[in-house]
């Protein structure tokens, strides 16, 4: 009896994940937990390991390819089954979707499904409708003959598809494109999240972003006295982003309306600070969370975002580490950068984009001086944090950071 | 449960010890010269041709079984035999000094009993009556069988040969017995002559029977009733039930009759239950009538009867037949008798020496009666044998018709069958007469309740307030007091029904409206309050029996499972069963007392099965129930008793009206997917289809289904053919859930317009856990969503928190949760 190995659904969000090597080939043997291949989900790199003990008979998808979670990917068995012995998977397709291909007179083969487990289901016939309907007859007889695939727009008047535009099947789609200039990098993995992520912010909520600057004469001279107390490594290690995640982690519990989410048509103050914070990594843009910020020594809260920050980097991140978070950080300074608009990450009400040090001339005692300032750039959600509240929000913060030795006291 | 009654301490702290009555034991002084006087030499003499009868009777059914033919005359008869071949002066001295009217309730073991109730009916009814009785029954089908190969020349000859051949084609399966073949050896009866249903379950009748007796009691109608069971029965918790049930105080302290059931338990005390000995092996009690002392002061007026002499077993129901009658009730009598036969013909009587026997064979009624009725002149031996050849050539006579296909052919059609399930009837009420009450229907509790608001929102679509608008409790009592003022007979009981007005109020303001006898307290014992209900409904009451809570069915198995379910369809329609069982379903109460248990019954033949889930549908249903012949099991949800209509525009209506049966309701129309629901589910439902509709833009038809049994699918089958997707959801435990069952029919009707399979979101395989966490327990809108977007149709920025994968099913159900 054959044991299918099945792509694992790693955390809650993970939809497809990237087959990035076989570490078994077919013919070899296998035992229970052998490490078969190893995959990239959108959050981190994993290892998919063997269910039973045998020989790989059948990997059924080649290395790069972006695999639906829960789709099986390889086949263990006896050493003396063989690949006929098992069923061949073809793609499922519900009777609904079967029976309104016929009524309408379109031929699936050309279409994915996107129901569960990739299942062809009816909304996947009727796109393929929708967009059958825009294809030239001409077009929809080379379709339908097999030898061409459209794609989902064309060249034509208001998108029509015309033979120019279709896709022969014969020739693999990936080196059609190599022939151009162009270097064509299918969006998936991380990257896919993000641009999903970030279009749906956009798109569902009313961002509207306040900038303010705190003296950070304070931070500096902390920062310097911490650098040189010879200390253990890891005090010596706080980063100034550490101090401001740290600041931000004491104001809000005094703002409880920023530590909120937006979802489900109702505000959800959150009890406590769950602090993200922006890594960038080779991979893309990551988020992991400090849980309980508000709860950790200033210390802690840096060893736990150095610990954060380098298995983001390393793609060992966990997926439970990715999610949960109150309220964001992102910080830009060290680019250089003096002032961004950061793009909520809903359902978050609030994310703070934290901008380089610059000299900004303040009067003092009817003198002009020259004060370091850190930027402050406060992006809330209009729908849940007003602007004044938002604001009372961000001066609040500027404060303290200003007298980040006192709200060390707290 | 009632102020009228004081519990005093003094009293009840106070220093004494009990004396009780003495049980007399065989107490009968034989007098031949009374006894000729009081039964007449003709009524000896029938008396002695009654055991006759029988024994040839079951003689001729040992043959059939064991050697395939009785006097040339082949046959195989495939079904059950349990004989009682030894028993017989037990059974006619009883039965012959009943009246017809006296109801005879008995076991696996009761051909004896049917044909001596059957003799001395016969012997008792006018021919006037008789020809009424057999020319009506069944539409005359049976006589005219009998009119085929009866000699008879005399309207009682001919009579008998109606009794002996109803039962036999009965037990043979036949279309022609008593009831169509339906209940066969074990089961078969005949009300007319006051032989009421035979069970099959040891003690099974107990409680059955204390429900006619109740039922003679509160309806006026004469006679008594007897359960017939056998001495292994006083193991069963049910006939325990039964006689504290029979024995409570109220019937004399609190009721206007100052009168208990008129009911009398014989235990026919054969030694034996099956193969074990109550005596000395598998009970205590030594002597079986000492039972009546733990019962109630009077100790039952137990006694120990010698059943191998008819005359001391006669004399003893006489008495005792005054004593019910004048509502000293109940009545227990161990009746000593002996089976020569086995307990089944497969039984080789291993756990038996054959000397036992022998000693009994040579104190065999048959052959001492006969020896008394000879030495005492009161018959002459030829006189006797004449009896035994008539009764033989009467008995070849009835096997040869009952076992020819063309006189006594079986069903043709398992249909015929389905046919029988239920009465489906609609009785205004059941009896003539003024309904017995305290105070006019409009200075009821229903003055209160009319006055509220019928919908539970305004015009602006705001909530009124609930103190001031009718609850889905407060539907109920308007169904139930709207029948109660209809129907003389209709009786309401359970515990804490009066002055509480049921645990969850429901009754409320029926204790000042209604007597006693029409709703009353019982004692926790879920067993009896069905039981009971059972026998009431049978003898043609309506009833509504009340479980406080639906996890407390497993205490009333029997009862639901296989006697309110089964005695319309075994009794060939001969009975209907106008009973209602009120059955609460809790939350918040855990593991033993928050069960949605309605997919158990769902799944017994039989039953009809109701859960109403709004207010509108409490009224209605309830009201569809208490006008139909058929037993229901009514659901309700503790969820829900405090919640006004929000659902049927116009609200509750203050006017009467019912529910058409088995149609579900349509509570939301939608286009892309069905969501169907059963119980109070459906709000949780309702709250998925706005987030469908918001978050994800789907449009959710959602339908509660509100009947299990009957159900039309038919609106069902359509909406799934319409949005291709289906999620089926209720609080039960999903493993065997009635769901199941509906998604399966479901998929059969619109496979080919299904664009996924149908999905079914019930409770997990777990016990209930705590109130705080019920939300990990019961179905919520979230897990709805969860299931459409892992099974059926992913949408577009969902995140599940469920766990649904092909691989997690087969795990859990691998697990065994």
């Amino acid at each position: 009896m054959t044991v299918p190995v099945v792509m694992p659904k790693l955390g809650n969000t993970s939809e497809s994940a990237i087959i990035l090597a076989w570490r078994k080939q077919v013919g070899d043997a296998v035992s229970v937990g052998d490490v078969l291949a190893e995959i990239e989900t959108d959050k981190a790199i994993q290892e998919v390991t063997s269910p039973a003990a045998g020989v790989l008979l059948e990997t059924l998808y080649a290395v790069g390819a972006d695999v639906p979670v829960m789709a099986e990917i390889a086949r263990i068995g006896a050493a003396n089954e063989t690949k006929a012995e098992t069923t061949t998977s073809r793609p499922a397709i519900s009777p609904r979707a079967r029976k309104l291909a016929a009524q309408i007179g379109v031929s699936v083969d050309q279409i994915s499904g996107t129901g569960p487990n990739g299942r062809l289901i009816e909304r996947d016939v009727r796109a393929l409708q929708a967009r059958t309907a825009k294809m030239t007859p001409l077009a929809q007889a080379k379709v339908r003959a097999g030898e061409f695939s459209a794609p989902e727009q064309g060249t034509g008047v208001r998108g029509r598809i015309t033979t120019k535009d279709l896709i022969p099947t014969t020739i693999p789609r990936e080196e059609v494109r190599n022939a151009e200039t162009a270097k064509r990098m299918p969006l998936s993995g991380v990257r896919k999240v993000i641009a999903a992520r970030m279009v749906e912010s956009l798109r569902t909520t009313a961002q509207l972003t306040l900038h303010a600057s705190a003296d950070a004469r304070a931070l500096q001279a902390y920062r310097k006295r911490l650098k040189h107390s010879g200390k253990p490594h890891d005090i010596e290690r706080i980063t100034l982003n550490d101090m401001v995640l740290y600041a931000v982690s004491r104001t809000l519990p005094q703002f409880p309306y920023m530590n909120a989410l937006l979802k489900e048509g109702a505000i959800w103050q959150m009890d406590s600070v769950n602090l993200a914070f922006a890594v960038d990594t080779p991979r893309g843009l990551l988020v992991p969370v400090i849980s309980d910020a508000d709860k950790r020594t200033l210390k802690n809260l840096a060893a736990e975002s150095a610990r954060l920050a380098e298995t983001c980097q390393m793609g060992t991140v966990k997926p439970h580490e990715l999610e949960g978070g109150t309220f964001t950080v992102t910080n830009l300074g060290s680019l250089g950068i003096e002032m961004f608009t950061p793009i909520l990450n809903p359902p978050q009400v609030g994310i703070l984009g934290v901008s380089a040090i610059l000299p900004m001339p303040v009067e003092i005692d009817g003198e002009t001086q020259f004060v370091p300032h850190i930027g402050l750039s406060l992006t809330i959600d209009h729908q849940a944090v007003d602007g004044a509240p938002g604001a009372r929000f961000l001066q609040a913060l500027a404060q303290n950071l200003g007298q980040f030795d006192l709200l060390l006291a707290f | 449960m009632t102020k009228t009654l004081l519990i005093d301490p003094a009293e009840a702290r106070q220093r004494g010890e009990l004396t009780a009555p003495t049980i007399p034991i065989n107490a009968y002084v034989p007098d031949s010269a009374r006894e000729a006087a009081r039964f007449g030499r003709d009524g000896l003499r029938c008396i002695y041709s009654d055991m006759v009868l029988i024994r040839e009777f079951e003689t001729m059914l040992d043959r059939i079984k064991k050697e395939g033919s009785y006097e040339g005359i082949a046959y195989n008869h495939k079904g059950p035999a349990h004989l009682s071949i030894g028993q017989e002066s037990a059974a006619v001295g009883q039965c012959y000094v009943l009246e017809p009217e006296d109801f005879i309730f008995g076991s696996h073991r009761s051909h004896g009993e049917i044909i001596a109730k059957g003799l001395s009916a016969i012997r008792k009814l006018s021919d006037g009556a008789l020809t009424t009785i057999t020319r009506s029954y069944m539409d005359g089908a049976i006589q005219r069988v009998v009119d085929q190969f009866s000699r008879a020349d005399t309207v009682q000859d001919n009579a008998v040969d109606y009794l002996l051949y109803g039962a036999l084609a009965e037990i043979f399966g036949r279309e022609t017995g008593f009831n169509k073949g339906m209940g066969g050896s074990m089961h078969t009866f005949f009300p007319p002559f006051g032989v009421m249903p035979n069970n099959a379950i040891v003690g099974g009748s107990a409680d059955i029977a204390v429900g006619a007796a109740l039922f003679k009691l509160i309806n006026n109608r004469p006679g008594i009733v007897i359960a017939n069971i056998g001495d292994a029965s006083m193991g069963c918790g049910p006939v325990w039930e039964a006689m504290m049930f029979a024995a409570m105080d109220q019937f004399h302290m609190l009721w206007e009759q100052k009168k208990h059931p008129p009911i009398l338990f014989n235990f026919m005390n054969n030694f034996y239950g099956m193969g074990g000995q109550p005596q000395g092996e598998t009970m205590g009690f030594g002597v079986l009538a000492r039972v009546g002392l733990g019962v109630n002061p009077a100790a039952m007026h137990a006694e120990r009867v010698d059943g191998y002499n008819p005359l001391a077993v006669a004399d003893a129901i006489m008495r005792k037949r005054e004593v019910l009658l004048a509502g000293d009730g109940p009545v227990l009598l161990d009746t000593v008798t002996y089976r020569f036969s086995g307990h089944s013909p497969s039984d080789a009587s291993s756990y038996r020496d054959k000397t036992e026997i022998d000693l009994w064979r040579e104190q065999d009624a048959l052959l001492g009666f006969r020896r008394y009725l000879v030495e005492n002149g009161h018959a002459e031996e030829s006189e006797l044998d004449a009896a035994i050849d008539s009764a033989r050539n009467r008995i070849k006579r009835v096997l040869e018709a009952a076992i020819s296909l063309d006189l006594s052919p079986r069903i043709r059609h398992g249909d015929q069958i389905g046919a029988m399930m239920f009465s489906n009837r609609r009785r205004e009420r059941l009896a003539d007469g003024e309904p017995d009450v305290l105070v006019p229907l409009e200075e009821t509790r229903l003055k209160v309740t009319q006055e509220k608001f019928r919908f539970g929102l305004d015009e602006a679509g705001s909530p009124h307030p609930k103190l001031k608008t009718l609850t889905y409790a407060e539907a109920l009592f308007e169904a139930m007091i709207h029948r109660f003022y209809h129907d003389p007979t209709m009786i309401a009981y359970g515990e804490e029904n009066r002055d509480w007005g049921g645990a969850f109020g429901v009754y409320r303001g029926l204790t000042e409206a209604l007597p006693y006898h029409r709703l009353f307290n019982t004692p926790i014992s879920e067993g009896a309050i069905v039981g009971t209900a059972v026998g009431y409904a049978l003898s043609g009451g309506r009833v509504v029996a009340e479980l406080m809570y639906c996890d407390f069915m497993g205490r009333a198995g029997d009862e639901i499972f296989n006697q309110m379910a089964k005695w319309q369809s075994m009794s060939a329609n001969v009975l209907t069963m106008p009973l209602v069982l009120r059955v609460s379903v809790g939350a918040k109460y855990g593991a033993q007392h928050s069960q949605d248990w309605s997919s158990l019954v769902a799944h017994i033949p039989g039953l009809k099965v109701y859960f109403p889930a709004t207010a509108y549908d409490a009224k209605g249903m309830l009201n569809l129930a208490l006008r139909g012949t058929d037993p229901v099991v009514f659901f309700e949800s503790q969820r829900l008793y405090t919640e006004p209509e929000t659902l049927v525009q116009g609200g509750v209506p203050i006017e009467y009206y019912e529910v058409e049966e088995g149609e579900p309701a349509v509570r939301r129309t939608g286009t892309d997917i069905t969501i169907i629901t059963i119980g109070a589910t459906l709000y949780r439902a309702l709250e998925a289809a706005d987030i469908l509709q918001r978050r994800y833009g789907l449009s959710a038809e959602v339908i509660d289904a509100r009947f299990i049994n009957p159900l039309n699918y038919a609106p069902l089958a359509e909406s799934i053919r319409k949005t291709g997707k289906g999620v089926l959801a209720s609080d039960a435990c999903e493993r065997g859930s009635f769901l199941h069952t509906m998604a399966s029919t479901l998929s059969q009707l619109t496979f080919d317009y299904l664009d996924a399979p149908i999905v079914v979101v019930g409770a997990p395989n777990w016990i209930t856990p705590p109130a705080e966490l019920e939300e990990m327990f019961f179905p919520q809108a979230s897990w709805l969503i969860d299931a459409i977007h892992e099974q059926i149709l992913p949408l577009e920025g969902h995140i599940s928190a469920a766990q649904r994968s092909a691989d997690e099913l087969i795990k859990r159900h691998k697990a065994g949760i």
